[in-house]
């Protein structure tokens, strides 16, 4: 069997990825995928913390943690089809009107 | 065979009722399509029922903790809680959405049939908040951390029109959803380590078992001072403020600000101070360092700032760092104290803002203060009371606040950070004054006086408590000190 920490450790590297990812691409849908990758490395910490230490919590608590990502996508996604349709572009460099 | 959870109605009553009130608003809108008065009524009292139920709470909690049974205080297999840090927590939430809404109703009514839409979102981000406040497991906390946030999203791009209100929105749902990724995870590696979402269960962990992988768990707290960090725009987590401030709906922005900022801080001080309070010695330096870097970053940006709006985000930021040294105080009287008074400064001032640049519009530069104290005498009066409180001037409830935050740290022997929140509060005042010379000093270009709507119980209220509470602030100090959490 393969032992825990490796599914830790992959966690960790998905969630750095995932973080590097929203702070190095720019355009609105890319980094929207990063925490989306970020929250599902969430996910395989918990089911493995869960499953090591034979406690029914963390895998339940996943459930929970998908269906906050479902709603996050159902606004999201709203709000970046809106700026699409009056911008015709998603990268975030574009939006820069808010300044003092 | 299935045990069914035992359900404890009284303690998730104040919740129950915005929740159900937010669906209330939305069927009777469909439903008669009613005046926009009728609809503010509607919302006033289901306020005012959730305000009551809390109070009932209260007295509930109060009778728990007299008697020593704590166990009771506690829900739904240790989900929520109902001491009576929640529960005044919750209260603040409850009145500064009240105030919020006021402030904002001019800006509600303007949407016209989405108006309805609106108001169910505030009561629903008000209930995501108050659960949060409330919340004894962190799975249960992150819920009702999202459940406000997405909320306070959606608001951000309410006024769709406007391309800044949108560019809001984005930045401050691509952040914060960041935010709550790294809080969540963080949450992930506590639990990790600890084996328990429960803050009294970690609390447990922590107090009976020697810590076999302590690097897990301090990451974990790390990250979870991170995602919350954001939330109540700590620095060197604040960038998406200014902006979000700037360019949200005007009338909204108070309110949203203010309940971010309630809950966020709420949630710091119950898992540090109760569920970490073993581990002090490691995070107590970390909370002062971001404390230190939001004061000295918030006042020094704001100097600099020709919008009013991006002013009070950098103000904001000031005093996430001076109620960051309640924290690490430790003592939680102080904070919600705090809270509390600013909370309601907020709202009023930006409830100012609304008036001054209208209740929908963008920015609010600084050329459009000139000579208020000429135009509106009454609104330029009262908005350099709130600005007089935020900065903390004696006789008002702000130096009170950061006179009892200051206190504790330095008796938890932090002194060097007292100093520097002294210093930090004195530059400040610096930009606080420039305001009310602006308002004072220059003339108007434009004479006509300024059409004030509901706003103007919103001022008259928030300046009441700022003076009422800094002459004497021993009403609310005690509620305060009887709010313990368990």
């Amino acid at each position: 069997m393969v032992p825990v920490g490796w599914y830790m450790a992959l966690a960790a590297a998905l969630f750095l990825i995932g973080a590097l990812g929203m702070l190095l691409r720019r355009n609105a849908l890319v980094m929207f995928m990063c925490i989306e990758l970020m929250l599902n490395a969430v996910n395989l910490t918990l089911i493995s913390a869960g499953r090591a230490m034979n406690d029914l919590n963390g895998q339940v608590a996943v459930f929970f943690i998908l269906v906050v990502a479902a709603a996050e996508v159902v606004v999201g996604l709203a709000i970046i089809v809106a700026i699409f349709r009056r911008r015709a572009t998603a990268s975030v460099d574009e939006l820069s009107e808010l300044r003092g | 065979m299935i045990t069914p959870p035992e359900i404890s109605w009284v303690a998730i009553a104040p919740d129950l009722a915005l929740a159900i009130g937010a669906a209330l608003v939305l069927l009777v809108d469909v439903q008669w399509k009613p005046a926009p008065r009728v609809l503010g009524w509607l919302v006033g009292a289901i306020l005012a029922v959730g305000a009551g139920l809390t109070i009932l709470q209260w007295e509930q909690g109060a009778d728990a903790l007299a008697s020593g049974d704590t166990e009771s205080l506690v829900a739904f297999s240790g989900l929520i809680t109902m001491d009576g840090f929640a529960i005044f927590s919750r209260f603040v939430l409850i009145a500064a959405t009240g105030l919020g809404l006021a402030a904002g109703w001019r800006f509600v009514v303007s949407l016209g049939r989405r108006g309805a839409e609106a108001t169910a979102l505030v009561l629903l981000a008000t209930t995501g908040f108050s659960l949060m406040v409330a919340a004894n497991n962190l799975v249960m906390l992150f819920l009702g951390l999202e459940v406000g946030s997405i909320a306070l999203y959606v608001l951000a791009g309410l006024a769709r029109e406007r391309r800044e209100s949108e560019e809001a929105a984005i930045k401050y749902f691509l952040l914060g959803s960041f935010a709550s990724a790294v809080f969540i995870y963080g949450v992930a590696l506590i639990y990790a380590g600890t084996g328990s979402f429960e803050i009294l269960g970690i609390r447990q962990h922590l107090n009976d078992f020697v810590i076999s992988s302590p690097a897990v768990i301090y990451i974990g707290i790390g990250l979870v001072v991170a995602g919350l960090g954001f939330k109540v725009s700590a620095a060197p987590f604040h960038t998406w403020a200014p902006d979000v401030y700037q360019g949200a709906p005007a009338g909204l922005v108070g309110y949203m600000a203010a309940v971010a900022k309630v809950a966020g801080f709420a949630a710091i001080a119950r898992i540090l101070l109760t569920a970490f309070s073993d581990l002090a010695d490691t995070w107590l330096p970390v909370v002062a360092g971001i404390s230190v870097l939001s004061m000295v970053l918030g006042s020094v940006l704001a100097l600099v700032q020709g919008d009013v709006r991006r002013l009070l985000a950098y103000s904001g930021v000031a005093h996430a760092g001076f109620i960051m040294t309640g924290v690490v105080g430790g003592a939680t009287d102080g904070v919600l104290f705090y809270l509390a008074i600013y909370a309601i400064q907020l709202v009023g001032a930006f409830a100012v803002v609304a008036v001054v640049s209208g209740p929908d519009g963008a920015g609010s530069s600084l050329e459009e203060y000139r000579g208020l104290g000429r135009r509106s005498p009454l609104l330029a009066g009262a908005f350099t009371i709130l600005l007089l409180g935020m900065g903390g001037l004696p006789i008002t409830s702000g130096f009170v606040a950061k006179f009892g935050v200051f206190t504790d740290a330095w008796a938890q022997g932090y002194q060097w950070l007292v100093i520097v929140a002294v210093i930090a509060s004195v530059v400040a005042f610096a930009f606080y004054i420039r305001v009310i010379v602006v308002m004072y000093m220059d003339d108007a270009g434009d004479e006509q006086p300024l059409r004030v709507g509901p706003e103007r119980w919103v001022l008259a209220l928030a300046v009441g408590a700022t003076i009422l509470w800094g002459i004497f602030p021993s009403s609310l100090l005690d509620l305060a000190a009887d709010a313990l959490p368990i």
